[in-house]
């Protein structure tokens, strides 16, 4: 059993998530490019995943189907845009079932060796379809994150407020 | 059009920093446009476009009776984008969890291997 947690924020819409795995970095990059690792752990507990296909480099489309314990499938698809072996992955995220399909998530997912452990941080910026092909126009170009942003703080607000 | 579904429009209305800081603002309370404008170096045209977006987006409600007709924040649509970011998460946290394990696995499996 691994003891570490996963540590999320919010900057602005994007969601950041790291997690230290005890477990070398090239193992890790691994369990996350070949086929025959993702299936043994994506998904949320009690689900099995189907790889349909991924074809880790920039361009290449990834799509698995994820089978819940009530015999539901739930495909998910995206495109690599950057791909940096043992370093970086970043991807589109969509969950491929209408109307959750117009909607993608970019994914940026770095790997920092931390000598024989890795931490894996996730930033995901949601997006519309409108606002990806945008960003795919400009190149990808995430820019700083702005520092005058208070919308986590609100998001937790109102959640908690309102709950 | 995906533009029209609430929850597109509700994330291209947050992506702009000045609306974000106005939400910030108006989380705080009640303000007029004019308080609105205060912190920004724009003009004042320039403060009613963005609130147009923010009220397009249901982000935010105007006042009819005051002259000087206060904003007010409507929270219901950031619910919604807390929620889908909630439920990512969820399934991200939970895929991490498993290849924890997954990895602590594979790795006796190759110490094991190396053993032999």
């Amino acid at each position: 059993m691994g003891s570490e947690t996963t540590t999320v924020t919010t900057e602005g819409t994007e969601l950041v998530m790291e997690r230290v795995f005890n477990a070398p970095r090239e193992l890790v990059w691994a369990a996350f490019t070949e086929a025959e690792h993702v299936r043994r752990w994506w998904g949320p507990k009690g689900t099995t995943v189907t790889v349909v296909e991924m074809d880790v480099r920039p361009g290449g489309t990834w799509r698995y189907v994820t089978h819940g314990p009530d015999g539901q499938d739930a495909p998910f698809k995206g495109e690599y845009l950057e791909v940096v072996p043992n370093e970086r992955i970043v991807r589109t995220f969509v969950f491929d079932v209408e109307p959750f399909n117009d909607h993608s998530a970019v994914e940026t997912l770095t790997f920092e060796d931390l000598g024989g452990r890795t931490k894996v941080s996730t930033r995901s910026r949601y997006s519309s379809r409108e606002a990806l092909d945008g960003a795919l126009a400009a190149g990808m170009e995430q820019g700083a994150t702005e520092t005058y942003d208070r919308l986590a703080d609100i998001l937790t607000e109102l959640t908690t407020g309102l709950n | 059009m995906a533009q029209d579904d609430p929850l597109s429009v509700t994330f291209a209305a947050l992506a702009d920093p000045t609306r974000r800081a106005i939400l910030a603002r108006l989380a705080e309370g009640e303000a007029t446009v004019g308080e609105l404008a205060e912190p920004f170096d724009v003009s004042l045209p320039a403060i009613s476009k963005h609130l147009k977006v923010l009220q397009r987006a249901g982000l935010v409600e105007q006042g009819r009776q005051a002259q000087w007709r206060p904003c007010r924040l409507r929270p219901q649509p950031l619910q919604e984008v807390a929620a889908w970011m909630a439920q990512y998460r969820e399934f991200i946290g939970q895929s991490y969890d498993r290849l924890d394990d997954y990895l602590q696995e594979l790795q006796q499996d190759r110490e094991k291997e190396e053993g032999k």
